[in-house]
């Protein structure tokens, strides 16, 4: 499949980038989209998903590949690589969920290329989506490209693509903030408010804004972490359920506690009332089965992807249970 | 045990510098002066009758050069005699999602991308039909107007006295098997050049060439010949390297032919490689299978009837259906020994891709079945699941009740050493919760011993040709698809002539040049290609052997090739050693002797002349000398299976028969998440009956790829539907196990040295398969307890069963089938389903417009 045509832009500099993505994205909002490490992007735009009249290739971009500690606690490049975030021993020490989320996504080629802005903005995933222009046709094209049509919920009229990023739930758990720049300023938003719910419009970034930093508060330091992924194969899979567990103990009780799931809604989610249940307790199964029990309750998975979803609701139970009991055990 | 120089040595593929580093040339790395670029435009439709099809949109666009159309080669084809019945474009109807409609032939791939989305198509959908037993009843709207029921072909089959065998057993089991669907995933896709020749005489377009990824250049031409109304000798295709066939190259794929038409529209040369979706709809893959299955064993194991109900979900078109569902009964025999056997096999049509020959064609679905099924009666009458398998053993040699004659029968000894090697009796049913070991065995063809063309040719023929150089040409029409062909040819010739391996040239698979070769498939290579190398090269040595004894004053019976000397036997003995040492690895000194050798060999041969008889002579002196005597020496040789070894007179009886079986045995050790039905293969021990080893190590490594692809039809890999729509074309969804998963395999390999075999070798790519998938199911019922009869063992399929077994809350895992006994039958095999009514199609779709879009409920 070939790719359509584009003109490919390649800032030096930041602003640049900031200034060709408002000069163009004001055009029509389809009309630029951002590549930085290209794994989700270059795939889909083959399969005609998207065909951008300009490419903006911020690879290049000096000085968002950074991970480095500050006062207020560590802050990450958009561009640094999902490999340096696996590997980096300041990560690994003080903020163990991301490394270990960020090392379960695809293979290891893919983790050199792929970045940690890019997973964040990773474009949801649905087997009626994620296909070609002639496969698209012949069912009749879907609500988020081409068509009226919802295929995993007959009749509905909202999108129910996956949001299928694998280092979102960590961060959730680790109240991440991101900053979000444009030629008319930066802001900063807690990563939680990025994510809409819906399949379509799945973040709230205009098409002249780029996902710059991403901030980790220090208050989330130290923290035990753990991820745990379902997928058929060991490597290379999209998550087909994802459980982020964050957990800090004292004195054989647990001091605090945060869970998020991915994979089975349209954006990953924190789950509320976590924290309240776990505090101040022992860790036990039967706990341990009741945050599992939260986290299936709001998981909406469907037929976007391979097992069904009665299994896939089921393993957020079966693995927010278990990775509540790892982190305990941590 | 013989002595052999070459044989029997682990030798590196000899192309396999080129695949490495790169150099070596693929189909899609071709490309010829003017070449266009040619793109296919499928059916958005599972079936749909073209009311009208305008290209003129397409055709005016800057950069088309040409589009193609059904009416631009109307003829029929298909792979069997029997089953003409696709077109390469679609004349009149298309048969499922994918089919081809037309074909643009622009200046590059972007231009023809375009052009496919400005040809107009007129499409009137017509009722589609998914599931095979729904497919049967089919009385109107027929997939293919001559073939009532939308049934390609049944057979019935009865050997022996069934009812009887049955009534003498002590313990009887019945159940229904599902396997999955499951495509070749070759990593290349297919790919084709096709080029006309400008003939000299009329400046029109002459002779077609055509550069194609397939496993049977002879095929290939074969039908070109039929569909082009062009005299086969008017056609030239050449293999150039293939990336992996595994049968889904062993027929003529629509795009082989589409490139062909294209070409002579555009007259200029097109290429085509497909996409991955297109490699995935062009498929014929191992269909998806329903085997309901009783057996029938004594106390003490020996089985005394086996009936088996066998239906098949073959797509949209014939492909090698005959002989798949064929095979599916026949090689019920000679693997074990079964005196009673009846057979009722079903090839349906339905409105999906075709489904065609894959690596152990037609055995491996029926043989999980089986072999899970005689796991289950030994648990039921108390026996060894190994030792039942050793109680049903062949008395080899011999005709089985079906019509199949065993010679050589390794299996025995599989099963000893695999139990031996793997722990069997010390560790079965001791490796704690959730782990556990499972026996399979299997087996397969090596070569069909009749031709899928009826005719009295050879299968395999193959023409040496040596000249003054002393360097040897083998021309053989067998296919090297990665599977070793040309290295196993070299061997042969080299040691058959006494000569080294680096004095060997292959050319292989090109029709101007090769003689006809039957092909890569159905294992068939080593044994008929191979003995045909044998035959030719024994007839080329036999010009040597009397010019070099006039020479040395001896009888040719008197001399030993070997380590590219000459030499009178009864000093074969004592120079031996020495010579080993010198030729088994070419010095270079010994490199620039030859090349003196060469320059000066006018006046070494004055000099020779004037000497008296020697007791040795190099190889290549030896050559010259015959040469002197008969001009360039060629030899041809040709192998056909023998007449006994072709089967029974029974109707479809042509199929199962092969001059040899290999035999397999396998332990696989796996764990069971009991909490999420994940499965995960420790470690598998598969021995192997391949006759004899010609090259261990790339025996090893088509046991490990068997067991790897086996592994992946057992737990991850299955081609799911919706409504004829495949829902994972790519292999990204379509989930091959990567190597993450991959378990150790520890490849035993067994010799029997068959009689007829090159050697004693036999086929050693495809029998290791079957075993794979059985050993797995029955290891996880060792761990876990409970016997899945669907395939593959998904997670969910697994949790299913388990939380049936324990009785615990009940959770629709999968669309209401009990995968330990799957009843219905399902498109999508459960993997995708939807509560409520399912998703909605395309406007145009019958079904859309019979009941108008409710609104409301999202669920």
């Amino acid at each position: 499949m070939s790719l359509p045509q584009f003109n490919l832009l390649r800032p030096r500099i930041l602003e640049d980038a900031l200034s060709l993505l408002a000069k163009h994205a004001g055009e029509s909002p389809a009309s630029t989209r951002v590549v930085a490490g290209g794994t989700d992007l270059i795939p889909s735009m083959r399969q005609k998903l998207f065909e951008p009249e300009y490419v903006v290739d911020v690879h290049h971009l000096a000085g968002l590949k950074e991970i480095r500690q500050t006062a207020r606690g560590v802050e990450i490049g958009a561009l640094a690589s999902l490999t340096a975030i696996e590997q980096s021993a300041l990560l690994r020490r003080r903020y163990p969920v991301l490394s270990e989320a960020a090392a379960t996504v695809a293979s290891p080629l893919l983790r050199n290329m792929g970045t940690i802005g890019g997973n964040i903005c990773l474009d949801t995933r649905c087997l009626w989506y994620n296909q070609s222009p002639t496969w698209r046709k012949g069912c009749g094209f879907c609500i988020k490209k081409d068509g009226d049509l919802c295929h995993v919920a007959p009749g509905g009229t909202t999108c129910w693509a996956a949001f299928s990023g694998d280092t979102p739930p960590a961060l959730l758990c680790l109240e991440a903030e991101v900053e979000i720049a444009s030629a008319s300023g930066t802001r900063r938003i807690p990563l939680s408010e990025l994510y809409t719910g819906d399949g379509v419009a799945y973040r709230k970034l205009r098409p002249d804004e780029l996902l710059t930093r991403v901030f980790l508060p220090e208050s989330s330091a130290d923290y035990r972490g753990v991820y745990r992924k379902l997928r058929v194969r060991g490597s290379i899979d999209y998550p087909l359920a994802g459980v982020a567990v964050v957990m800090k103990g004292s004195d054989g009780h647990i001091a605090d506690a945060r869970l998020a799931i991915t994979a089975v809604n349209p954006a990953p989610l924190l789950v509320k009332g976590v924290s309240e249940l776990l505090t101040g307790k022992a860790m036990d199964e039967s706990l341990a089965a009741a945050a599992g029990d939260l986290a299936a309750k709001i998981a909406r998975p469907l037929t976007t992807s391979a097992l069904t979803p009665e299994y896939r609701r089921e393993m957020i139970r079966v693995f927010a249970k278990r990775a509540v009991l790892a982190a305990a055990e941590n | 045990m013989t002595d052999f120089s070459v044989i029997g040595k682990p030798i590196a593929m000899i192309d396999a510098a080129g695949k490495t580093t790169g150099a070596g040339k693929y189909t899609d790395d071709l490309s010829v002066p003017g070449m266009l670029v040619g793109r296919i435009l499928h059916s958005p439709y599972p079936h749909a009758r073209i009311k009208r099809i305008d290209t003129s949109r397409a055709e005016k666009l800057e950069g088309v050069v040409a589009v193609a159309i059904g009416k631009d080669a109307p003829n029929t084809y298909g792979i069997l005699p029997v089953g003409h019945d696709e077109h390469a474009l679609a004349l009149d109807k298309v048969r499922y999602v994918g089919d081809n409609v037309a074909c643009v032939a622009a200046v590059d791939e972007a231009t023809a991308d375009r052009a496919l989305e400005l040809i107009d198509v007129e499409y009137e959908v017509l009722p589609a039909y998914f599931d095979p037993e729904e497919s049967m009843k089919a009385e109107t709207d027929l997939i293919h107007d001559n073939k009532p029921h939308n049934l390609e072909k049944d057979y019935h089959h009865v050997f022996g006295d069934p009812d009887k065998g049955f009534a003498e057993a002590d313990c009887v089991a019945e159940a229904r098997f599902v396997a999955g669907e499951v495509t070749h995933a070759a990593m290349e896709p297919h790919s084709t050049l096709a080029s006309f020749e400008i003939d000299s005489q009329t400046g029109k377009p002459g002779r077609l060439i055509v550069w194609s990824s397939t496993q049977v250049p002879y095929y290939l031409q074969h039908k070109l010949s039929l569909v082009l109304d062009v005299p086969m000798a008017q056609i030239r295709v050449i293999k150039p390297l293939v990336g992996g066939g595994f049968g889904g190259k062993s027929e003529v794929i629509p795009l082989e032919i589409i490139a062909a038409i294209a070409a002579r529209k555009a007259r200029a040369p097109v290429k085509i490689t497909y996409t991955r979706e297109e490699v995935f709809w062009a498929h014929r893959g191992r269909p998806r299978t329903l085997i309901d299955l009783k057996t029938g064993v004594k106390r003490d194991g020996s089985i005394t009837a086996v009936k088996a109900r066998v239906m098949q979900d073959g797509g949209a078109y014939c492909s090698y259906g005959v002989v798949t569902i064929l095979y599916s009964g026949a090689l019920l025999g000679a693997l074990y020994d079964i005196p009673n056997i009846q057979y009722d096999g079903y090839r349906v049509l339905t409105n999906k891709p075709a489904c065609g020959a894959m690596r152990g064609h037609g055995t491996v679905n029926v043989r999980f079945a089986f072999e899970s099924q005689l796991d289950e009666l030994a648990a039921r009458i108390n026996l060894d699941p190994a030792e039942i398998r050793r109680r049903n053993l062949l008395k080899a040699p011999c005709v089985t009740v079906n019509g199949l004659r065993v010679q050589s029968y390794g299996l025995p000894e599989c099963i000893e050493k695999t139990i031996e090697r793997s722990g069997w009796r010390d560790r079965k049913g001791k490796l704690g919760k959730g782990r556990g070991l499972g026996i399979a065995c299997s087996h397969y063809v090596s070569g069909a011993a009749n031709s899928i063309i009826r005719s009295d040719m050879p299968h395999s023929t193959v023409n040496i040709k040596i000249d003054r150089d002393g360097g040897v040409v083998v021309y053989t029409g067998a296919s090297e698809i990665g599977q070793g062909s040309d290295t196993m040819t070299a061997q042969i010739a080299a040691e058959t002539l006494g000569c080294s391996l680096g004095r060997i040239r292959i050319v292989a698979a090109d029709t101007d040049l090769t003689p006809i070769d039957i092909g890569s498939y159905s294992s068939r290579v080593t044994f008929m290609a191979g003995n045909a190398t044998l035959r030719a090269a024994v007839e080329v040595k036999k010009q040597i052997a009397s010019a070099a004894a006039r020479k040395m004053g001896c009888t040719a019976d008197d001399l030993v090739f070997r380590d590219d000397l000459v030499v009178r036997k009864k000093l074969a003995g004592e120079s031996h050693a020495a010579t080993l040492v010198s030729a088994a690895v070419p010095s270079e000194a010994s490199v620039s002797e030859r090349v003196e050798g060469q320059i000066l060999r006018g006046s070494l041969q004055q000099k020779r002349k004037d000497e008296g008889p020697k007791d040795s002579m190099s190889f290549e002196e030896a050559v010259v000398a015959a040469i002197d005597f008969h001009g360039t020496l060629t030899g041809t040789g040709s192998y056909a299976p023998p007449a006994e070894a072709r089967g029974g007179k029974h109707k479809g009886g042509g199929v199962g028969p092969s001059p040899a079986y290999s035999y397999s045995a396998q332990v696989a050790e796996v764990s069971v998440d009991e909490g999420t039905g994940e499965v995960t293969v420790h470690k598998v021990w598969a021995a192997h009956d391949c006759g004899r080893a010609l090259n261990p190590v790339s025996v090893e490594g088509q046991i490990i790829g068997s067991v790897w692809m086996g592994m992946g039809q057992a737990l991850t890999e299955e081609m799911v539907w919706k409504d004829g729509m495949l829902m994972n074309p790519g292999l990204l969804e379509y989930r091959s196990p990567s190597s993450v998963e991959s378990p150790e395999v520890e490849p035993i390999i067994v010799e029997s040295i068959d009689p007829e075999g090159p050697f004693g070798a036999k086929e050693c790519s495809e029998g290791s398969l079957a075993a794979t998938i059985p050993a797995i199911a029955n290891a996880i019922f060792d761990a876990v307890g409970v016997r899945m009869h669907e395939s593959p063992f998904t997670p969910e399929r697994v949790l299913a069963a388990l939380r049936a077994k324990k009785n615990a809350k009940p959770i629709n895992l999968t669309d209401g089938v009990d995968p330990t006994n799957p009843a219905r039958f399902r498109e999508h095999g459960g993997s995708l389903w939807f509560k409520g009514k399912g998703p909605e199609r395309h406007a145009l779709d019958p079904s859309r417009l019979a009941a108008p879009l409710e609104a409301g409920g999202d669920d």
